[in-house]
């Protein structure tokens, strides 16, 4: 099939291509020098020579310096180990949410998609209820709940890490709806294919088909969607930390540790900027990356229609 | 029409029915009781006294029969009494929501009068300069975390510059217009920014997929110039997807003016609904939650409507 | 060839059978509610070992009806006897014994098979999903029916898109013949290839259907594949059968003027791309609304007032046995 293209198009399709996969190539590059320095962060701090535990009130707001290259916080803390320590539970726990979002996600669309009619008008109703929600204010409640009256373990709620696991999974509740409206969209195509149609011809279960035909051939707009949602996930764990409702103390967040930035404007205005332009390089990376991953898995784009 | 409506209002009611029983229950889920805090307020009161207030107030029942009492005090226009504010919930919620319901509408009217000509714009030239341009700043729209703008926006123009007020509403003694308009730019602009990307690129988004429409090709064939067919009839159907998403995109502006009011101390419904939940106002803290699913419903509603309106083709089952 | 039970008992039996979609419900038609008449009361036998061909314009309900006789959709009314067995309304769990026998090949080869699995794993498909054999007997058998079809062992391990449309119809015929079907519901399976790949697909499925007593109903647009492959011809339009015959009958003495249209039509010599139904004037009318009388009354050479008011039964025609035709005029000579 040649379809006749001037060469304005062809050479449009090719910049497009071009800037899209410079954009995504370098978000991909530019998130994986984070998670490298985030993973190193014990190896930049005993490299520095400091320990970022310790607390240091006759170093406070200390400049820059050769031992503290961005300064000390409050607490005369290092700011870049401390930063890094951080991206390492904010990529993680955007990481881990958007992962277990994209399985809720995926199951909600994948029985949308493949029953359509009423399972299908149901679920999406459901969905659109869900995105319509005012959901930052639920999600304070659910981060507010008492574990304990919830029905956990007494010994779960109290330990360090509970709070890291409550964010995971609120934020995962709140989280899955992008990859489902995309896995149903694909699905309900999907559906009317003739190979499904095969498959039921043969006799084939519905789990079946859903497994063996259908799910595999979800694999583009599961990871377009699913690297989307990294971006929105970790925008949200970052203000419910910030708000003090999310990621705890001791442990670092990116969130987390713009929560005093607001009464130390006025002193120590750097200490606010740092955390914060690390989220929106992470987020807008993802963004980036997602787009590029959704142009470049697009069939549509790959046929160069 | 009346039919199509009557239906979406019967479906709100359920949804907000739904919402109250849910927010009632999670509420019942947080640390503490009423009695506790009496508890706290009062260290000379014995376990027994305890037990008999639970008993008083109906604290130690089913929380299906505690909703049904609630919910029948609430109908019968008691919505209870606010911890904090030492005042009656209605009065303390009616002032904060008028203050949100301002900042929702500029930030609204704003965003949409940028974004949407962006997106107009960006479509029409495809992969130029000015599209590349355009998204690059939907795209950091879209990425950049509220709350930290806000404290940027304060940085700069409270603490560096000091040409507008860091937060709140008006002056200790000095007021009018001009002096509560200063204090409503941060928050507006802010608001704002966080909301416009996503404008931006829906708008982009459907004006391309109608532009590709058979119609707009026939109409540009026929001789139609660009304007006329820009104007005249793609931007119409453009509009359809676009109002749905930003019907759908009302609760997510919720949740902004919640992070935009925290950071600039502003008197609205979302702060007043962090406040009162790091309060442990409870009664306060169900009603402003419904209030706010309420703002989002009546939101959603409008843009079905508007929906209908615009499009023709719709029929109203 | 396998010793049918009876003459009178055949193979497939079609009663009746009827299958409407909803119209609209949703988008540009949401207020045009009606009901699309895809299949309306077609009914035909089949015998063991032999060859029917549906054929008509696109649009005249013969996919439709070639699912539904696979229970893809459940008919709206009629019956689907295979074997002497009622099949309709049965469930899942009872319908898969009778799935096993009764296979389909689709039409696109390129949407047929599952993009992401290699060509193997499509082969043994029904194998898995009939609970037949253990891994090694399904992978001979897989081997088997891959040489049966002309593809080699090395092929097995490959996906489809690296496969020419032929190979993925060959593909295609393996997967359904590896659960011994005893019917073949091919929904012309040629029409997406090449001209000089349809021959060696179309030998390559006589071949199967002495190799293997197959029962083939074979639908298609192509009269002259039918000519050739078929031993009898069934012409569809707007969800009825209008003529039967023996495909030699049928070509020789077509008693129905829309059979005698389709077969004008055909390109004469070689490769014209004319589609059937070219030389009919107007258009196929809308299955929502088929027009009051014989359906075929608006584009007929021969209609009259009776064509308006009545509808033609499917009666027999011509001299042939099992040559019927629905149509007022169909007893006069043709034009």
């Amino acid at each position: 099939m040649s379809t006749a293209t001037d060469s304005r198009g062809m050479f449009g399709l090719a910049l497009r291509r071009f800037r899209r996969h410079r954009l995504a190539l370098g978000s991909a590059a530019a998130l994986v020098v984070l998670a490298v320095l985030a993973v190193a962060a014990p190896l930049v701090e005993a490299a520095l020579g400091v320990d970022s535990g310790v607390v240091d009130l006759f170093n406070r707001f200390a400049p820059a310096t050769a031992a503290h290259p961005l300064g000390t916080d409050e607490l005369g803390r290092d700011v870049l180990v401390r930063l890094l320590y951080g991206g390492r539970v904010s990529l993680l726990v955007g990481l881990v949410t958007a992962l277990a979002a994209a399985v809720i996600g995926t199951i909600v669309g994948l029985i949308a998609g493949f029953y359509g009619g009423r399972v299908d008008g149901l679920l999406m109703r459901f969905t659109d209820g869900v995105i319509a929600l005012p959901l930052l204010p639920l999600l304070i409640v659910l981060a507010a709940l008492d574990l304990e009256k919830v029905g956990l373990p007494a010994a779960f709620v109290q330990s360090e890490n509970v709070s890291l696991y409550r964010i995971i999974a609120i934020v995962a509740l709140v989280g899955w709806t992008t990859v489902a409206r995309l896995v149903r969209g694909a699905a309900l195509t999907l559906r009317e294919a003739d190979f499904v149609l095969a498959a039921h011809a043969q006799g084939a279960g519905a789990l079946r088909i859903m497994a063996v035909h259908i799910l595999p051939n979800l694999i583009s707009p599961i990871i377009v969607a699913t690297t989307l949602s990294v971006g929105s996930v970790i925008l949200l764990e970052s203000v419910l930390s910030f708000l003090g409702l999310g990621i705890q103390p001791p442990i670092p967040s990116w969130g987390n540790l713009l929560t005093n930035a607001q009464e130390l404007i006025w002193t120590a205005p750097a200490l606010a900027f740092y955390p914060g332009i690390l989220i929106f390089v992470t987020v807008i990376a993802f963004n980036f990356l997602g787009d590029g991953l959704q142009d470049a898995l697009d069939p549509k784009a790959m046929e160069g229609r | 029409m009346t039919r199509f409506l009557a239906t979406r209002v019967a479906q709100s009611v359920i949804v907000l029915a739904l919402m109250s029983f849910a927010i009632y229950a999670l509420i019942g889920l947080m640390p503490g009781d009423p009695i506790d805090l009496m508890i706290s307020a009062d260290p000379k009161m014995t376990p027994e006294d305890a037990a008999r207030l639970r008993a008083l107030y109906g604290v130690d029942k089913p929380v299906v029969e505690r909703y049904a009492n609630w919910l029948m005090a609430a109908l019968g226009g008691d919505l209870g009494y606010s911890r904090l504010y030492a005042a009656p919930v209605l009065d303390v919620l009616l002032p904060a929501l008028g203050n949100t319901l301002i900042l929702l509408g500029l930030t609204l009217v704003l965003s949409l009068a940028i974004g949407l000509p962006a997106g107009v714009v960006a479509a029409l030239r495809p992969y130029s300069r000015t599209d590349y341009a355009i998204n690059l700043f939907a795209f950091a729209g879209i990425s950049v975390p509220a709350f930290w703008l806000g404290l940027l926006l304060i940085i700069v123009f409270a603490v560096i510059l000091g040409v507008l007020p860091a937060g709140g509403t008006e002056t200790v003694g000095g007021a009018g217009f001009w002096d509560q308009a200063k204090y409503l730019v941060l928050p507006v602009v802010n608001l704002t920014l966080a909301s416009v990307g996503g404008h931006t690129r829906y708008m982009r988004a459907a004006m391309m997929e109608t532009l590709r429409q058979d119609y707009i090709r026939t109409a540009r064939a026929k001789g139609a110039g660009r304007a006329r067919v820009v104007l005249g009839h793609a931007l119409r159907n453009a509009m359809i997807p676009v109002v749905t998403i930003i019907a759908l995109q009302f609760g997510y502006l919720f949740s902004g003016a919640l992070i935009t009011e925290t950071i600039f101390a502003y008197p609205g419904m979302g702060k007043l609904i962090f406040d009162s939940i790091m309060g442990n106002d409870f009664n306060l803290a169900l009603v402003a939650l419904l209030f706010a699913t309420l703002v989002t419903l009546v939101g959603n509603l409008l843009a079905d409507v508007a929906y209908a309106w615009l499009d023709p083709r719709i029929a109203y089952r | 060839m396998t010793a049918g039970p009876s003459p009178e008992t055949p193979l497939l039996e079609v009663q009746g059978l009827v299958k409407h979609f909803p119209a609209g419900g949703g988008g540009l038609f949401a207020a045009d509610t009606g009901t699309v008449r895809a299949v309306d009361g077609v009914s035909f036998r089949l015998g063991r070992g032999e060859t029917l061909a549906l054929v008509g314009e696109s649009g005249c309900g013969k996919t439709t009806l070639a699912r539904t006789v696979a229970l893809l959709y459940a008919p709206t009314a009629g019956s689907v006897r295979f074997q002497g067995r009622e099949l309709t309304g049965l469930g899942r769990r009872d319908l898969k014994p009778a799935r096993r026998r009764i296979q389909m090949i689709f039409q696109d080869p390129y949407s047929s098979l599952n993009p992401r699995l290699p060509v193997g794993a499509i082969i043994a498909e029904p194998l898995v999903i009939h609970g037949l054999g253990g891994r090694a007997e399904q992978r001979d058998r897989v081997a088997m029916l891959a040489r049966q079809v002309g593809l080699g062992a090395a092929d097995m391990d490959r996906y489809p898109h690296q496969f020419s449309g032929g190979q993925r119809q060959r593909i295609a015929i393996a997967r359904a013949l590896a659960v011994e079907p005893s019917l073949v519901i091919a929904d012309e399976p040629v029409s997406a290839l090449d001209v000089s790949i349809q021959s060696q697909v179309l030998n390559l499925m006589r071949d199967l259907q002495a190799a293997h007593g197959l029962t083939y109903l074979f639908i298609s647009h192509d009269l002259a594949v039918v000519r050739h492959f078929a031993d009898r011809v069934a012409v569809m339009y707007l969800g009825r059968i209008v003529e039967e015959a023996p495909a030699d009958a049928l070509f020789a003495d077509p008693r129905h003027p829309y059979t005698r249209a389709l077969i004008a039509a055909q390109p004469v010599v070689g490769r014209g791309k004319r589609r059937p139904g070219d030389v009919l004037p107007g258009d196929i009318p809308s299955p929502l609304r088929p027009p009051p009388g014989c359906a075929f009354h608006p584009r007929c050479p021969l209609a009259a007032d009776i064509c308006r008011q009545s509808a033609p039964a499917l009666e027999a025609a011509g001299g042939e046995a099992g040559h019927r035709a629905a149509c007022h005029f169909k007893d006069e000579a043709g034009p």
